[in-house]
């Protein structure tokens, strides 16, 4: 061990000793202010677990609470209480998987509103079978579990739930849910199955908010539904992992010790005005520090050296057909935007998809790679029927793609945005290894020395340069680049037009939407021209775009 | 005739949840706020008329012209001294979401804290033209009628003011595309000022007519909040016809669940008709696709 380490080590473990021995010596007030504490420590943490990097707000902490809580006092006289927290873990985890199945495919807004009134409406659903089914309201609690056990549990949930936080973050589900917090859109085209991690990740921090309830349920004896759905929860837990910074690990723990003593102050002097108060609290916290006080921190930070490069590499890839596109077609209300649109791409080719404005375009690039579904038409990739399949399928089959507007994550670091793909492509890689080969990438598109910036901080040209070492993570065999060479200078036009020499000679094949006729003319083996949602012109460059009918596309009718 | 009966009651109560939802469209579509504090200000309101009724004797359609201006101009100071910072601070529509959403989540809790020290927890009701009056064989308090129609004076107006003027034609336009209206010289902030406070001048009207048949306390304006936000979502966001169509329709719904099953499932099939909505049809019953 080094030595120079030793004294902070020493104050760990003397640290842990007092948090395990707390009950052992502390009066009943501290051990229920501690024990509140270790509450809210649970549940901000597994709050931020979710919220925090999909940046999808959950109002609904209370309404997971009540459910353990409830649980337990339903369960408690039949089972031992093992089983009873078990269970409750269960109910939680169940019913988070319903919400999140019903709202977690859809935009964030629909999430937010159905978990602003999921308490309100489970404490109804709860009364409404106690009325009904049971015939009394309340139940009471005799369960002989001194506070001291209480604090014993809820630490040791604690720990377990700081160290759950801790490996997700470092995994690929916490890079994806990064990601989906980042740009949802560019989480599909790298292949992250965004419906699957948030729900999970959303279970499983409901399913811990539960536990936490069912622990705490036989401080109550008894309890009822107003008792247990207490909306008051649900707004405090938000608070709390806001103030530390829900985006880092200790974040919700940070903001949970002074607001808790905060709120336990407040209460005893001012217990009219409490909720006011709160408001308050919580607003200057929205307005004063957006990424709590963790983001303070990390600002007052400077950023990390850069590292040297890595070496080249190489990826050989060769088959037989790339890409068959037949009679595709796809409106938008009255637009044909695509229009029986039918071409092929064969290994190694490289095809400009060439037009005027509008033309249609970026369209067929968005059916390719599955942000859009055509309405008729087939999409075959190497031998297979995509046109169906999800964007993120599509990126593990090994298409990727560019955006006209580039979208790069511009709150992560370069290296952290080329990371997803290398993540969840069809071979995934993590750790040294996909560092390594995220160094490699921004090399061979020549920002090695930038990996540590923010994505925010790069110039345009630089975006565009990352953009596609995004794409090119996927390890893909057909790559989409919309207008990738647009707005470059002469030289960073011939290094962009060398750049994509050098991947065909690597064996993809590259589809690519372009009015650079310079780099059409150098790059493109063929050349498809569309105009209003049709292929009007296809061969070679040359050839295709000296039609009378493309000159006229671009040019309008001669003057009579 | 329980079929009538519920229809009837059904459109009356529906009439102020489309009232009601109409302004969080305003408020929500226009000027791209979501607003958890808004049922806060029906709350508000009712408490108004309330106070001003059993105090000073002033009838609540009168209260209306007192309830209304006040919150514009409140709900104009919040959009232009709580909520332009945060929309200044945005850098995209989802980012200006989340802050505005945990920023009225803020503004909830205080609101409902005030009226909590000043009323206290209890229900309140008040005694406003409560004659049985007949219609088409059902029989309806006044007060339920007259809400009704002053329901429906308001819809119509703002539905002419939306259609008909220059204003009206502005805020639909920033509806649609906000930079782009920005491009044919609309002043966006303005107008999303303006939107915002008429939000929150129907959603006091609404709680004025509201307070003249239903019994309210202090905290039941997270439930006007819900209904508000499930309505305009079904609807599909920024459309007002849609808000008033789906408002109808819940009314009918949760009279019919009251009567024919039980009142305590109102809220729940509130939600399942949302969910429903969700899974069929994400951009909602009125909306369009999006691209």
């Amino acid at each position: 061990m080094n030595l120079a380490r030793a004294p902070l080590v020493a104050l760990a473990l003397l640290a842990a000793l007092l948090l395990v021995g707390l009950p052992l010596v502390a009066s009943g007030y501290v051990l229920a202010v501690a024990i509140g504490m270790l509450q809210f420590m649970v549940l901000a943490t597994a709050w931020a677990l979710f919220s925090g990097p999909t940046h999808y707000i959950s109002l609904a902490s209370a309404a997971f609470f009540g459910i353990g809580a409830y649980a337990a006092a339903m369960a408690a006289e039949i089972v031992p209480w093992p089983v009873v927290l078990m269970l409750a873990t269960l109910g939680g985890f169940v019913i988070a998987l319903v919400v999140g199945l019903s709202t977690l495919r859809l935009s964030g807004v629909y999430f937010v509103i159905f978990t602003f009134g999921l308490t309100e409406l489970i404490r109804q659903l709860v009364t409404w079978y106690e009325v009904n089914v049971k015939g009394t309201m309340g139940r009471y609690l005799f369960l002989d579990i001194p506070q001291s056990a209480i604090y014993w549990q809820l630490l040791a949930l604690a720990v377990a739930v700081l160290l759950a936080s801790w490996l997700i973050n470092r995994s690929r589900f916490g890079l994806a849910a990064r990601v989906i917090g980042a740009d949802e859109m560019v989480a599909r085209h790298t292949g992250i199955d965004t419906t699957r991690v948030k729900i999970a990740l959303f279970a499983l921090s409901s399913a811990i908010m539960a536990l936490a309830g069912a622990i705490m349920a036989p401080r109550w004896t008894y309890i009822d539904p107003t008792i247990a759905f207490n909306p008051m929860i649900s707004f405090q837990v938000v608070i709390m992992a806001l103030l530390g910074g829900a985006g880092a690990l200790f974040g919700p723990l940070l903001g949970a010790v002074p607001l808790v003593l905060l709120f336990e102050i407040l209460q005893a002097n001012f217990p009219n005005a409490y909720s006011i108060l709160l408001g308050a609290v919580f607003i200057l916290i929205v307005y004063g520090l957006p990424r709590g006080v963790i983001g303070l921190v990390d600002d007052l930070r400077s950023t990390a050296p850069p590292k040297p490069a890595g070496a080249l590499v190489v990826q050989p890839a060769r088959d037989q057909s790339v890409l068959a596109i037949t009679d595709l077609k796809r409106s938008f209300g009255g637009l044909n935007a695509v229009d029986g649109v039918s071409f092929e791409v064969r290994p190694g080719e490289i095809v400009g998809l060439v037009g005027p404005n509008g033309s249609g375009k970026t369209t067929v690039l968005n059916l390719i790679s599955g942000a859009l579904k055509p309405d008729s038409g087939g999409i075959r990739y190497m031998g297979r029927a995509i046109a169906a399949e999800n964007p993120e399928t599509i990126a593990r089959y090994g298409i990727a793609r560019t955006f006209q507007l580039v979208r790069v994550l511009p709150a992560m670091s370069v290296a952290e945005n080329v990371a997803p793909g290398l993540a969840f492509r069809a071979l995934p890689m993590t750790g040294a290894d996909a560092r390594d080969e995220a160094e490699a990438l921004l090399a061979r598109v020549g920002l090695h020395h930038k990996a540590d910036l923010p994505a925010a901080e790069l110039t345009y040209i630089d975006q565009k340069r990352l953009e596609l070492a995004r794409a090119l993570a996927l390890e893909p065999k057909l790559l989409l680049l919309d207008e990738w060479l647009a707005g470059l200078n002469p030289t960073e036009l011939e290094e962009g037009i060398a750049l994509i020499e050098a991947l065909r000679l690597d064996g993809m094949s590259i589809v690519m939407v372009e009015h650079v006729m310079d780099a059409i003319h150098a790059l493109c083996d063929r050349c498809v021209v569309m105009n209003a949602g049709r292929i009007i012109a296809e061969g070679t460059p040359r050839l295709a775009l000296a039609e009378p009918e493309v000159v006229r596309a671009y040019l309008g009718e001669p003057d009579a | 005739m329980l079929l009538i009966d519920i229809l009837i009651s059904g459109l009356v109560l529906g009439g102020m949840y489309a009232l009601i939802s109409m302004g969080l469209t305003l408020q929500y579509g226009v000027a791209r706020i979501m607003n958890l504090a808004y049922g806060e200000f029906l709350v508000g309101a009712a408490f108004l008329a309330f106070w001003l009724y059993s105090d000073l004797g002033i009838s609540p359609l009168a209260g209306l012209i007192v309830a209304v201006p006040l919150a514009f101009l409140a709900n104009w100071a919040i959009y232009r001294y709580l909520l332009t910072p945060l929309v200044n601070r945005a850098k995209s529509r989802g980012q200006l979401e989340v802050d505005s959403i945990l920023a009225t989540f803020g503004l909830l809790f205080i609101v409902q804290g005030v009226a909590l020290v000043a009323f206290g927890g209890q229900y309140y009701s008040y005694g406003y033209l409560s004659v049985p009056v007949s219609v088409l064989g059902t029989t309806l308090a006044l007060n339920r009628l007259i809400a009704f129609l002053f329901a429906g004076l308001i819809g119509i107006g703002l539905y002419l003011a939306l259609t008909r003027t220059r204003t009206g034609t502005a805020i639909r336009a920033i509806a649609i595309n906000p930079t782009a209206a920005s491009l044919v010289a609309i002043d966006v902030r303005t107008a999303s000022a303006f939107a915002f406070a008429l939000g929150g001048a129907l959603v006091a009207a609404g709680g004025v007519l509201v307070s003249m048949f239903l019994t309210f306390n202090a905290s039941m304006g997270v439930v006007f909040t819900m209904k508000a936000l499930i309505v305009v979502i079904v609807g599909g966001v920024g459309n007002v016809i849609g808000a008033l169509v789906v408002g109808l329709a819940l009314g009918v719904i949760e009279t019919g669940v009251t009567r024919l099953v039980d009142p305590g499932l109102t809220l729940a099939v509130t939600y399942a008709l949302f969910m429903i909505v969700l899974l069929i049809r994400p951009q909602g019953l009125f909306g369009s696709p999006a691209r």
